[in-house]
Formats: structure tokens, sequence, C-alpha cells
């Protein structure tokens, strides 16, 4: 946790947040304020000296940094960091196991009209995992600068060229970095977490599975980045961009104090098994009336309906005839 | 010797270094151009550091070599075997002569660039139109279905930041041969310190900083006219024209690693002078045209073309 610890002043342009090991920010790329040098007072030959035999060091293109080749140690420089993202934030199960089978339970018995009766009865619970997935979280102010064809103002073409600049604020954007859940299957349980109740540490049943984030730093910047076009895009065809019709809408986004957070959500998978065919759901750990998940659908009863209303169809025509 | 001189223009002004090595003791002479220098008694590799000159910046910045000097050479040897056969003779069976690797000074700039543009957006739609033909000796009224283009005026602002626009800070290698070796992976990014560089030629900015900054600036207003033509709606485009405004300018010295090889390939010309990009292995270099050859195969389609023409007419 020390490494959380270390606080790192935002960009100086784009007041973008910065890792500790940053040397450029990534949004707008300001070298960030190297450390402090000692000033050189008269000119002088330096030679880089190893660290562990006093031998003069050289750069070695094999081992790609500064190697002494007397000792072989390596000397470290600075570089712009890579490392796989780690989550910084758990979010508690709020949802205890029972209550998640109870949940199940209650979803298979809503059914609807399409599902087998006795679903609830004769489907078998084959495994509930409680599992943390993982999601940024990111907070920004945006300065999109716009490009569009719509409906608006058209006169003989179907289309008419509009451009605009405007500012979005976007709190608290989720951003799935889950390759277990599908991206629907995210985006639907997002909203339903309780934000701010982030804990330092992983609380929750015993055995809970923790996905781990894939991505590197650099492949987190550019899926967030890739979140914040898509998203203005979408915003901007909500009332911003005049008409109804859009093609070709086009965005340049300049990014200001871009803050994300990478999160540790917790959902329960389970998986049940109808007349051996296995199906998943996903209960939300934090609201067990959310409820994602497929079940199966009685060929019978999809097959009574049609029958039933070409029945009715039938019968119209018939009438119809008669008349 | 007197080649090398010639490659590396001695630019900067000052007089020569006299410094002491600290391995054994033995004065050092060197060009104020440049920022290393190998001991000629002790061959211990040392780091020229020297109190701050006003206008030139201490780098920042230096990305490592990543191609060692036998995969240049041989990456040179496949571009010169992949010439073109009008170069001149002696050039694709050349062997690349001698390998050096230098860190070149460039400058590395970012910019918040704000931009004003107008232009003529087409909008295509499709028209009937009727028209008259001959068919079979009559005239007859047909329709079509036509595209036009109506063209409407757009205006509008673009901000974005442009990031990563490097410019040459030297006047041995200039932009556009930098340009030719582009794009470095500046994910590689180191933080300057002098071990990067020990044990290398690494030259001090020889251009002064305003030039940097005007040509870093073209470049930069390049970039935002690039993006703008690709950020216009409508089916195509014409008179874009735009001023941009750049705020927030930020520009670092980055040391680039370039390796560069002189190519002996005829006893009476000078040496071809070649680059490689010392991270990706991207090769640069201009191999000179023969105008004998090129005479010589304009001459033989022309005698070619004539026999055909001869051959044609006759058979008329």
């Amino acid at each position: 946790m020390s490494a959380e610890a270390v606080r790192v002043a935002p960009c100086q342009r784009c007041d973008c947040a910065l890792e500790a090991e940053d040397l450029r920010c990534p949004i707008c790329g300001l070298t960030a304020p190297p450390p402090p040098r000692a000033a050189v007072e008269r000119a002088r030959a330096r030679v880089v000296r190893c660290d562990s035999c006093g031998a003069a060091v050289e750069y070695s293109v094999e081992a790609k940094a500064p190697r002494c080749d007397y000792c072989g140690s390596v000397t470290h420089v600075e570089t712009t960091a890579d490392p796989v993202e780690q989550a910084q934030h758990w979010l508690p199960f709020t949802v205890d196991t029972e209550a998640a089978r109870g949940a199940l339970m209650g979803f298979l018995g809503r059914g609807g009209f399409f599902r087998p009766s006795g679903l609830a009865q004769e489907a078998s619970l084959e495994s509930l995992r409680p599992v943390w997935w993982p999601a940024w979280m990111f907070d920004a102010g945006v300065d999109v600068s716009w490009t569009a064809d719509s409906n608006a103002g058209s006169r003989r073409s179907d289309w008419a060229p509009h451009a605009g600049r405007t500012r979005f604020d976007f709190q608290g954007i989720p951003v799935p970095a889950s390759r277990g859940l599908k991206v629907k299957e995210c985006e639907a349980l997002a909203p339903h977490y309780q934000r701010g109740s982030g804990q330092d540490t992983p609380r929750g049943p015993e055995g809970a599975h923790i996905e781990r984030f894939e991505a590197t730093r650099s492949g987190a910047r550019r899926t967030v980045l890739g979140a914040v076009e898509r998203l203005a895009r979408e915003r901007l065809q909500q009332g911003v961009i005049p008409g109804s019709r859009f093609r070709n809408v086009h965005v340049a986004v300049a990014l200001s104090s871009l803050r994300t957070q990478r999160l540790a959500l917790p959902v329960f998978v389970l998986a049940y098994r109808y007349r051996d065919k296995p199906y998943r759901v996903l209960v939300h750990g934090q609201d067990a009336n959310v409820v994602l998940g497929e079940a199966p659908i009685s060929p019978l009863r999809v097959a009574a309906v049609i029958l039933a209303a070409l029945l009715v169809l039938v019968g119209m025509l018939y009438g119809a005839r008669v008349l | 010797m007197a080649e090398q001189s010639q490659q590396t223009p001695s630019a900067v002004a000052g007089p020569l270094l006299h410094l002491g090595c600290q391995s054994c003791g033995a004065r050092l002479v060197l060009e104020p151009a440049l920022r290393t220098t190998r001991c000629p008694y002790c061959a211990a590799p040392a780091v020229v550091e020297r109190p701050p000159v006003p206008g030139v910046p201490e780098p920042v910045f230096a990305l490592g070599f990543a191609l060692t000097h036998m995969a240049a050479k041989a990456q040179v040897a496949r571009w010169l075997r992949s010439r073109s056969r009008f170069t001149r003779s002696g050039i694709r069976s050349a062997a690349p002569g001698e390998v050096r690797g230098v860190y070149v000074p460039a400058y590395l700039y970012s910019v918040l660039a704000q931009a004003r543009y107008r232009a003529s957006i087409g909008e295509n739609y499709q028209e009937t139109e009727t028209y008259t033909t001959t068919e079979n000796g009559k005239t007859v009224t047909r329709t079509r279905t036509v595209t036009r283009t109506e063209w409407r005026p757009l205006e509008g602002e673009l901000s974005s930041y442009v990031a990563d626009v490097l410019v040459t800070a030297s006047k041995g290698l200039d932009n556009a041969e930098l340009e030719a070796l582009e794009p470095f992976d500046l994910r590689g990014l180191a933080r300057y310190t002098p071990a990067l560089i020990s044990g290398w030629l690494a030259e001090e900015p020889s251009l002064t900083l305003a030039q940097c900054e005007a040509l870093a600036r073209k470049e930069a207003v390049e970039r935002v006219s690039g993006l703008l033509s690709r950020f216009m709606p409508g089916d195509s485009h014409r008179g874009l024209e735009h001023e941009s405004r750049l705020d927030w300018e930020a520009l670092d010295v980055c040391l680039l690693p370039v390796w560069v090889l002189a190519v002996k390939y005829a006893k009476d010309a000078p040496p071809l002078r070649v680059l490689v990009n010392g991270q990706t292995g991207a090769v640069h270099g201009k191999a000179p045209i023969s105008p004998w050859k090129v005479l010589a195969a304009v001459v033989a389609l022309l005698v070619v073309l004539a026999v055909g023409w001869l051959f044609m007419g006759g058979g008329r």
C-alpha cells in the first residue's frame, strides 16, 4: 500500500492525474517535472561508474540498458513504466450466498408465461461463485469539438453539415475490464453499485474469486479514452447536434482533470442445469434485486401461443369471407 | 579523417574543450558539439557535464539503442540490394562500411492547438433528369438518376492536444531526414541520465531553440490540418482553411538513437550516407541515380517503339 500513498501532483497543463512513474502526461504529453539535479559549476568529463564494482559503465544494446562489462550489473534507468493494472478499491459484498441463492429462485419463479412450469423446482444449482470483476471508473471534463451531418436545415440533399464545440463533465463513468462478463452484463450491473463504499482490501464470502485486470496501464488508458469518445458521441446525438438523424459524427476531445480509479466489483455467478442444459445467471453483489441471466423457454407453450394466434387469424379470415 | 570531419559538421561556436580524464588524468581535447568522448589513452568512456548555457537546454529524455550494429549493417545491406536498377553501378552490390551509433538531439514538442476553420462541405443528392437520345434512328426521351453535390459553408472550432512532435536540433541531421526515420516508439522513452549515452557518440543541440520552435510549430500546424481534413463531415469538402492558435507549448530535448553508415560504392564518388533508426531499424538514404543508365533505358525504349512503328507501318 505504500506505493499508493505516494501522491503525485496532477499534470500542470491538463490537470489529469499522473502516476508516480509517469515521465510525461499520457493525455497531453507534457513532461512531468523532473527531480532536481545538482547544478554543474565547471565543465568536466565524467566517467559513469558501476555502483557495484566501480568500473566504467557503457550503454549496452543487448541489455537495452547501461551495463558494466566487468561485473555485468545493469544500471536502472527511469523509463515509462507500463505495469499490469491492479485493483485499488474493492467494493464489499453486501448480499450473502444464501440471499444470492434466494434471488436465483425468485428469478426462476418469476419466469413469465413462456417459462416451463416447475422450472424453479426442477432446476438444479450447479455452482455459485462470488467474483470480483475489474472495472475502471473515471471522472473527466471534456472539451468536445464536433462536426456531423444531420437532417436539420437540409435543403436539396437529405443532409446538412453542422459543427460546434461543447463541454461535458463525466462523473463516475464505469468502463468494464472483465473478460468473463459480457459488456452488456457489465453495463447492467454497474449503475447499482454503491459509490464510495470502496475498501482497501477485499471483503466478502470465503473463496471469492478475484478476476485480474489483464490490461497494462497504457492499454487501460486507451480503453478509457475510447470510452470517453464513444460517450461524447452518444451524448452529442441526444440534443446537442440539431436534428433527429445523424451521420459522419466526428469528435475531437481535449480532456482535462481525468481521474481514473481501478475497482473490483462484487457479483455472484451462478450456474444451474435444467433438463441437462446449463444456464448462467448473475446476481448483483450489492443489490439482490438485480438478477441477469438466461432461462429456458418452454417449446410447448411457444407452440401453443403460435397455434392460438394462427387459429384466431384463420377465424378472422373465415369470418371476413362469410360476411 | 577528412571524410569524418565532413560528415559531422562542427557548427557549434566556441573553443575546443580541454578536460581531464577522470580515469588516468590525461588531457582530453574535444569539440564543443559533442557530449561524450573516450580517452585515447585509457579508453575510458566519459560524458561531458558543463554549466548550463542559455538557449541550450539539457537533455530531458533519451531513447536507448535497441538495434545492434550488426543488425543495422544487415538492414542496410538488405536496403542496398533492394534499390532500383537505375542507381549508379556498384550501389546494389556495395558492402556497408563503418557504422557509428550517434545520439542525435531532437526536440519533443507538445501543445494545445485551437483551430478555427472554414470549409465548403459537399452533400450529395440524387436527382432524376430527362434526356433525349437516338435509339434505332428515332429520338426518344428517357430518364436517369444522377448524383449532384450541394455545397454548404461550414465554420467551426477544434481544440486538441498535439503531442509527440519530434523535430531535429542537430545541424548534422536535417528535419526531412529525421522524418524519414520516424516513427520512434516513444513508449521506450527514458529519463536522460549520463549512463544512457556513456560509451556512445552524443551531440549537443546545434540548432538554436528559436529555429527548432519554428520547425515544431510548423509540424504541429500540419498535424492539425491533417486532423481537420479527416474531421470534415459530408461526402466531400473543399476550400478548407484554418488558422491555429498554439497554447501551452512545451518542448524538451530528447536524444534519439541513429546508426550512421558510409557506403563506399565507387572509387571516384563520395561515400553514400545511410541512416538507420536505432530503435526500429528503418533505413533512409538517397541512392544516386545514374544518368547514363536512365539515358540508355530511354534510348532502348525509343528504339523498341521505332521498330514497332516501322513494323506496323510496313504491315499497312
